[in-house]
């Protein structure tokens, strides 16, 4: 196996993550945040380094879409995406590292509120609202992330399984393509097709599956999605949060007037885990040409489109090296569970 | 290239024809094709490829003519001229793979099958398809393949060693003609053990010759393993059943699924 095919895999893009690049994004970023709330600043300090810019995002309020359109009418939303405020290292605390991480060499935090508020909306305090038997299994994954021993403590997606829903909207930039009643979400691991409209009926019930059956249809600026059948084995951050094969997610994706934003915004209703469904919401920015690829939002290098053409950017192959080659905390070598 | 195999796959193509008009959604254009049949187009008028397919042949348990085997049905075999050219030293190894296929068939990890063998897989993928780009999915490990339709050339620097190989692709007529290269060799092209190294270079010839068939064919050359470039032809047939979709198949999860969400007790 060459070394270059790595330069493809999740261990290099995080290495390569150009900071410069990202800075340069960050005044445009201010301009293209959609009418803030008055106390919210958008000149948010760089908190979390390049991968989480923001510890603020404006709200987008769901209404009529007057941008451009295709030919079946859906909004034309295609293009890379990439959240603002952080990886999956910390799901309730984005910008807070990971618990108990022992390379944080003695990093400190400052106040919470200098960092992004947790992706849990509701309920208010930000926290999944976990029955008692799965907050102590949630803590028991979140120590065993580290410490190892039981393979049911390396996360899934170190394995390269799909990052899932919606661990997949934090997990590298991606790409919407969109065709007459469908739209494709291509991830960095793993990717969605929503059926819009065509199809009423889910899966059989019986089929859980690691990205669930996505059946959608757009109310001007939002695509609602009703997803079904999935597996609950994706976690949903490095923090062992998790939830089970009865999970069912209502999904809101409130694109903004200048197709610049969007914000996804979830409930999830999960009776075998939590006490009550919770919303979660997770604030994107588009990527294009403009901007400077780097290994972590936007990895689409300018394509070879020589002759003084419009730059193309050029979408690779995504492929975790070779579903067989595990990384990050206590990855495995093979396919085989250790 | 027209084989026996072709002009039968045609005529059953023509017969389906009319349940083919009534069962296309209402948005899908038809238009003559070369061969006389009405063909589904884009509003650009190119042949629109969309939709979910698959292969009944058997290339994928052996590209070359081979009699039934215990892990294998018998097959005509869909390489032109009847066998592949490989150097001698090439063939020793594909006999060699040959020999060790129930354990050293890339697809027993549900590693990516690469290119062309994704294809011919026994197994389903969508096409999905804008003027820019065709976009492959595979259900078989859930690859996604990009055929770049944008005018834009392989990448300058060719040392990406992708599974799939860098797809670029342009419309002769009503032919998607796609160039193929910058592989690595972790692939193998059938579970018979056929091989190739990181020099493979493929040009595939996709055409609908109805609405329902795609005449899949594929020059395959690789000074490295093979004497002379080869060719193969495949038919890929239109899923028309109701609600049809492809299910996920991200098989190489399957080894540790049971620990996860929680290992049950």
């Amino acid at each position: 196996m060459n070394t270059t095919m790595h330069r493809h895999t999740h261990r290099q893009m995080i290495a390569t993550i150009s900071l410069p690049a990202l800075a340069a994004t960050l005044g445009s970023l201010i301009a293209l945040a959609q009418t803030p709330p008055a106390s919210t600043p958008t000149a948010a300090p760089r908190v979390g380094g390049g991968i989480g810019y923001e510890s603020h995002y404006p709200q987008i309020a769901s209404g009529s879409w007057t941008g451009k359109r295709l030919a079946d009418g859906q909004p034309d939303v295609s293009g890379d995406w990439s959240n603002t405020i952080a990886n999956h290292n910390n799901f309730t605390d984005p910008q807070g590292g990971i618990p108990g991480d022992p390379q944080a060499r003695g990093r400190t935090l400052g106040p919470r509120e200098e960092r992004a508020p947790s992706r849990v909306t509701d309920p208010a305090d930000g926290e999944l609202p976990y029955q008692d038997w799965a907050r102590a299994k949630q803590k028991e994954f979140a120590v065993g992330f580290f410490a190892g021993g039981k393979p049911e403590w390396i996360e899934p997606l170190a394995r390269c399984a799909p990052a899932g829903i919606p661990k997949s909207f934090y997990w590298h930039g991606y790409e919407i393509r969109q065709y007459p009643g469908k739209i494709l979400f291509l991830f960095n691991s793993g990717w969605r097709l929503i059926y819009l409209d065509s199809k009423e009926h889910h899966l059989p019930q019986n089929l859980k599956l690691w990205q669930g059956d996505s059946r959608g249809h757009w109310e001007g600026n939002t695509l609602v999605v009703d997803v079904s059948n999935l597996n609950g084995k994706a976690r949903l951050g490095r923090t062992g949060d998790f939830t089970s094969e009865n999970v069912h997610v209502e999904e809101r994706y409130i694109f903004s007037p200048d197709n610049k934003r969007y914000n996804y915004v979830a409930t999830f209703t999960d009776p075998t885990v939590f006490t009550r469904p919770f919303t979660v919401t997770i604030p994107a920015r588009r990527w294009s040409v403009a901007d400077k690829s780097n290994g972590w939002h936007y990895e689409v290098p300018l394509a070879n489109n020589p002759g003084g053409k419009e730059p193309i950017g050029d979408h690779f192959e995504r492929i975790c090296v070779e579903n067989n080659g595990g990384f990050g905390q206590l990855a495995v070598s093979t396919n085989k569970p250790n | 290239m027209t084989t026996r195999r072709g002009i039968q796959g045609f005529r059953q193509g023509i017969g389906a024809l009319m349940a083919a008009c009534v069962l296309l959604g209402p948005g899908l254009a038809l238009g003559q094709s070369a061969g006389g049949g009405k063909i589904p187009r884009q509003a650009n008028g190119k042949p629109d490829l969309s939709g979910i397919w698959q292969t009944t042949s058997a290339a994928d348990f052996d590209l070359e003519a081979h009699i039934g085997r215990k892990d294998a049905p018998p097959g005509l075999g869909v390489v032109e001229g009847g066998s592949i050219p490989y150097t001698p030293a090439a063939l020793a190894k594909k006999q060699k793979n040959f020999e060790n296929r129930e354990t050293a068939d890339p697809r027993l990890k549900c590693w990516t099958l690469g290119t062309p063998r994704g294809i011919y897989y026994p197994e389903p993928f969508e096409i999905l398809q804008r003027p820019q780009d065709v976009t492959v999915v595979f259900e078989f490990g859930d690859t996604v393949r990009t055929i770049h339709t944008d005018g834009t050339l392989h990448p300058v620097d060719t040392d990406h060693e992708f599974w799939l190989g860098d797809s670029r692709g342009h419309w002769e007529g009503d032919t998607l003609v796609v160039d193929v290269r910058d592989f690595n060799d972790q692939t193998w092209l059938s579970r018979a053990g056929d091989w190739h190294d990181e020099a493979l270079h493929i040009v595939e010839r996709w055409k609908l010759i109805d609405a329902n068939t795609i005449d899949y064919q594929a020059t395959i050359e690789d000074p490295n393993v093979y004497s002379k470039p080869w060719n193969i032809e495949v038919f890929l047939y239109r899923h028309r059943e109701k609600d049809f979709q492809l299910i996920e198949n991200y098989c190489y999860t399957l080894d540790y699924d049971q620990y996860y969400p929680y290992p049950k007790s």
